[in-house]
């Protein structure tokens, strides 16, 4: 079996923001996931790249009736 | 009435079905637009120009993609052009080298949750101050996969790159938006 030299850190972050969120299951990708379980370090890192993605996620604007209103004026859509 | 028969409505002159094809996507387009352009001005004028377009050309759709993937390209375009028209575009910070994104050293807990974001008008600024750095085609790539869900191939179609080429850039925009945010939060008490 080949051998795969020893995962670093930094390795397991840059994968991080590679992958994020796609369940990949080559050998190598087992070895990260394996470092990431045992890494303190990796674990803050992978959280911080996730809740940056979460926190984008979650700010949302909402459209207001005038917004709608102009929008439709603006269109010629307005019922008659 | 599902969204093709609106469609389908719609490039026959009905003007009722094309206020409700507007409608149904009017949220979508104006959200998206907002996260693009971080100003609720310009993602109103961007929102009123996407559907002047669909209204013009909506003859034409074909239905080869979703309309939806139609709406974000235009919507992507339109922030795009607004970005190179602004002079700042041009001293946007150069994500071209990768390895300086990712510092083992710089690991820090934060401690601001997520769900905290609605509520929370100092972290929405830091939010914004920090996606209006990176520049405007890494941050439509970001929105697109990311906050918006599409695949990495829609994602690629609407702004005509490459898979690796998206890949890419999502990492880099990953990459330095955390770095970004890590610089504010690590310091921030819940």
């Amino acid at each position: 079996m080949k051998q795969h030299k020893e995962i670093n850190c930094k390795e397991v972050m840059h994968h991080i923001c590679d992958n994020l969120g796609e369940d990949l299951d080559s050998p190598r990708c087992v070895e990260i996931k394996s470092h990431l379980d045992g890494c303190e370090s990796c674990q803050t890192y992978f959280k911080s790249v996730d809740n940056t993605i979460q926190f984008y996620k979650k700010y949302n604007v909402k459209l207001t009736d005038e917004a709608h209103n102009r929008l439709i004026d603006f269109l010629g859509l307005k019922e008659d | 009435m599902n969204e093709q028969e609106l469609i389908e409505k719609s490039q026959l002159g009905d003007k009722r079905a094309l206020a409700d094809l507007v409608k149904l996507y009017e949220q979508t387009v104006y959200n998206f637009s907002f996260k693009i352009c971080r100003d609720k001005d310009k993602a109103e004028h961007t929102m009123q120009e996407t559907f002047m377009s669909m209204v013009k050309n909506i003859k034409q759709f074909g239905g080869k993609s979703k309309l939806s993937t139609w709406l974000y390209t235009v919507v992507s375009n339109h922030c795009l052009m607004l970005a190179r028209a602004n002079k700042k575009f041009n001293s946007a910070p150069s994500l071209d080298d990768e390895e300086v994104l990712i510092d083992e050293k710089n690991i820090a807990d934060w401690n601001v949750v997520p769900d905290k974001v609605t509520e929370n008008n100092e972290l929405k600024a830091i939010l914004d101050e920090a996606i209006q750095k990176l520049p405007a085609d890494y941050r439509i790539v970001f929105m697109l996969r990311d906050v918006e869900g599409l695949s990495t191939e829609e994602t690629g179609k609407i702004t005509e790159l490459s898979v690796p080429a998206v890949k890419s850039r999502l990492h880099r925009a990953r990459a330095f938006l955390r770095n970004e945010l890590n610089q504010k939060l690590k310091y921030e008490t819940a």
